[in-house]
């Protein structure tokens, strides 16, 4: 078992549309493959944290580093898991027009995402916060417009 | 057999030249002519140059071909004529041959377009070429360069007659040569492209480096036959970034060389580079500990606020700082002071952060607070020992003093030298709890420099202080000038006031000059810095200010051994002004007065 986090920009801006595609999606995907863990979006900025078997959770991250929605990938995290953190899969963004949103499975505001929980080492932890920081800014109840500065 | 030939087969019979045979295709020729009918009458589309020759044909017997006539609006034939003979050899008509050849001649001016629009292009691309920037060049699949844009004589300042496929490679540095002619081979090779920097010798004799860049003419299947490829001089970028690599290398040497733990961190504040020395403290590798692994080496209890701080730095650009326990390879815990500034300039913000060895500092300062302690109660202790043996000492003088007085009164001595000694025991006694009383007031001051400081009104509290000391003020005929217009307020503890001014004003009471009745001058003002300052002018004794053997601001220390006193007041003023930050100063001329200066220099100005 081990657990990836990762940073990277998505090509085109995602719709609330696309969005919800790919929630629906990766969560019929993930819980198929027993992938848990969770996805943040902002303004092209996407990070996600995913937990799994060791192959499937380095398949899934050959496939999101080749697909060509997004670019600059950086890999932050990629080691051994003794347990799971996370029970399921979410992503957590801004959608435009909030009311479909909150009913969904697995989707998350973004101001109202769980803290990390306290099974993940506090390096780890860190790491998340980081990352949320990164793509949704100091207040995450704002959209936030600002993009990452490009991997050097 | 002539109905099914591919071509316009007709007859024109006699002089007149009328219809005779016409096949199909010739049909849509001539269109409605029918047998018998003259040819000039129905020429269908056969065009008025090629009617107004048939005659003379006939006439002469020669034979005509006209090639690619245009008949009609849609349609060109090639229409050749020729006569035919009757038995007797005289010409009896003419056989006319049309072919269909509008196809071939719409291909034809096609094919004349495109030639213009290729001169079009090549020669946009000409100019394009022959002006960019960037020198062009074509390579065939043996190697020979079969063209070089004018730019690549202009900077190598070969002359046009040079051979490129001999001169090029002899202009590449000679450290450069090899590696391009074979990279560039086993492009040719492979039939893909290239793509490097070499030095190129410019016609000055100067190499710069060239950023050389080629595809292949693809025209599948076939295998590519031409290069073509452009040079672009990339000297000052190559410069430019050999030198940040330099500076990049020196700075990371420089950073591995320093005893101390230095590390970087992006944007986002992860770390990207951790310097030698902090992989010899952690034991751990680059990739062990990662972008966060800094805060699992932290005291457990100390992680998740070293990390809200983090995080906290990091939204909003504040330099971190704070002290914290390091855990090194061994397992042992050392107190560092880590710290991380935010650098921006326009490659975005970066961090930058050292984690400093304090332990040493942090024992040092623990064994001081611990020493510190210590004094603080020992001195404590002192001035409740003090405080206490001044008071129950107070109880046997008095009794003493009732003793003796009850002595003198009972007992009667014949001897006068007796009397003068009881006169001196009585002294002695008065002075001894008149000492006591001081002490265990000057004890009690000490413990009030934490009073509680209040804005005072200078007027109202100094006459207070006077009317506590009116006696002695009425004694002497003293005339008391109280100035606190330029001042009226000052932010102090009232005990401490009270008990500077008392000492002072008492001071100048007791050591007034015999000759003159005392003049007291109390002026509070602010220095032109706004500092507060009372002054306290006398027209009394004086004093000898710098003399070694009577120290004015002494415990016990006393200038005029006629006067009463204990010698506790004036340390007791000095002690009190020094300890709330502030100072004393004082003037003095022997015979015509004292002036003391207190700066209050008061904790709300200080700050």
């Amino acid at each position: 078992m081990k657990h990836i986090v990762y940073l990277s920009r998505a090509v085109h801006a995602l719709t609330d549309h696309d969005l919800q595609h790919l929630l629906d999606q990766s969560r019929h995907d993930n819980e198929q493959q027993g992938i848990t863990g969770v996805l943040f979006y902002s303004h092209g900025n996407i990070a996600q944290l995913f937990e799994g078997e060791d192959e499937i959770a380095d398949a899934l991250f050959a496939r999101i580093a080749q697909d060509g929605r997004h670019s600059h990938v950086r890999k932050l995290v990629d080691k051994p898991i003794a347990a799971r953190s996370f029970s399921n899969w979410s992503m957590a963004f801004h959608p435009l027009v909030t009311e479909g949103f909150e009913a969904l499975q697995g989707f998350l505001l973004p101001h109202h995402m769980p803290p990390a929980p306290d099974s993940l080492p506090i390096a780890d932890a860190l790491v998340v916060e980081l990352v949320r920081l990164a793509v949704f800014g100091p207040d995450p109840s704002q959209p936030y417009h600002h993009a990452l500065p490009l991997a050097p | 057999m002539l109905r099914q030939l591919p071509a316009g087969v007709a007859t024109l019979e006699g002089p007149d030249l009328r219809y005779g045979f016409i096949n199909d295709r010739m049909r849509e020729l001539v269109g409605e002519g029918q047998p018998g009918q003259r040819v000039t009458d129905f020429p269908g589309n056969l065009p008025s140059v090629f009617l107004e020759m048939l005659p003379r044909i006939y006439t002469d017997g020669s034979e005509h071909t006209a090639k690619a006539c245009a008949c009609g609006p849609h349609h060109c034939y090639d229409l050749s004529v020729q006569p035919y003979h009757d038995e007797q050899g005289q010409i009896a008509g003419l056989l006319l041959l049309a072919v269909d050849v509008s196809e071939q001649e719409a291909a034809r001016q096609r094919a004349h377009e495109l030639a213009l629009t290729t001169r079009h292009l090549d020669a946009r691309l000409r100019v394009l070429t022959e002006t960019a920037p960037l020198m062009t060049y074509t390579v065939d699949a043996a190697g020979a360069v079969t063209y070089v844009s004018p730019q690549w004589y202009r900077f190598t300042g070969q002359p046009p007659t040079a051979d490129l496929t001999a001169i090029w490679p002899l202009l590449v540095h000679p450290d450069d040569r090899l590696r391009v002619l074979y990279e560039s081979a086993a492009g040719r090779r492979t039939g893909t492209g290239w793509n490097f920097e070499y030095r190129l010798r410019r016609y000055d004799g100067v190499y710069r480096w060239m950023l050389s860049r080629a595809l292949p003419e693809v025209h599948p299947p076939e295998a590519p036959f031409f290069w073509h490829g452009a040079l672009t001089e990339v000297h000052l970028e190559r410069e430019l970034s050999e030198a940040r690599r330099r500076g990049e290398a020196e700075l990371r040497f420089l950073a591995d060389s320093i005893p101390e733990l230095v590390w970087t961190a992006s944007a986002e504040g992860l770390v990207d580079y951790y310097n030698q020395f902090t992989m010899e403290y952690t034991g751990l590798t680059k990739e062990e500990l990662g972008p966060t692994g800094w805060v699992g080496l932290l005291y457990l209890q100390e992680q998740a606020a070293a990390a809200r701080r983090w995080v906290q730095s990091v939204a909003s650009g504040e330099p971190f700082e704070g002290e914290y326990r390091l855990r090194r390879h061994d397992g042992v815990y050392r107190w560092h002071t880590i710290r991380a500034r935010q650098l921006s300039d326009e490659s975005g913000p970066r961090w930058f952060g050292t984690c400093s060895d304090v332990e040493e500092q942090y024992r040092l300062r623990q064994v001081l607070q611990t020493q510190y302690d210590e004094l603080s109660r020992a001195h404590h202790n002192l001035d409740t020992f003090v405080y206490a043996a001044s008071h129950d000492l107070r109880q046997p003088t008095n009794n003493l003093r009732g003793l003796f007085e009850e002595l003198r009164r009972s007992a009667s001595f014949a001897d006068p030298e007796q009397a003068v000694m009881l006169g001196m025991v009585d002294t002695a006694l008065a002075e001894l709890d008149s000492t006591l009383i001081d002490l265990a007031t000057t004890v009690r001051t000490q413990r009030q420099q934490q009073e509680p400081v209040e804005v005072l009104d200078m007027s109202l509290v100094l006459e207070e202080i006077l009317l506590g000391l009116r006696p002695e003020i009425m004694q002497r005929g003293a005339r008391i000038d109280v100035q606190v217009g330029e001042a009226p307020g000052l932010r102090y503890s009232r005990a401490n006031l009270r008990s500077v001014v008392h000492n002072l004003v008492s001071n100048a009471l007791k050591f007034s000059h015999p000759n003159r009745p005392p003049l007291i001058v109390l002026r509070s003002y602010l220095t032109p810095d706004g500092q507060p300052v009372l002054e306290v002018r006398d027209n009394g004794l004086g004093m000898h200010i710098d003399d070694p053997a009577h120290p004015i601001f002494q415990l016990f220390a006393r200038q005029h051994t006629h006067v009463d006193g204990t010698g506790v007041g004036l340390y007791l003023v000095q002690r009190i002004v020094s300890s709330q930050g502030g100072h004393l100063a004082v003037t003095s001329v022997i015979g015509e007065g004292t002036t003391f200066t207190i700066h209050w220099h008061t904790p709300s100005s200080s700050s």
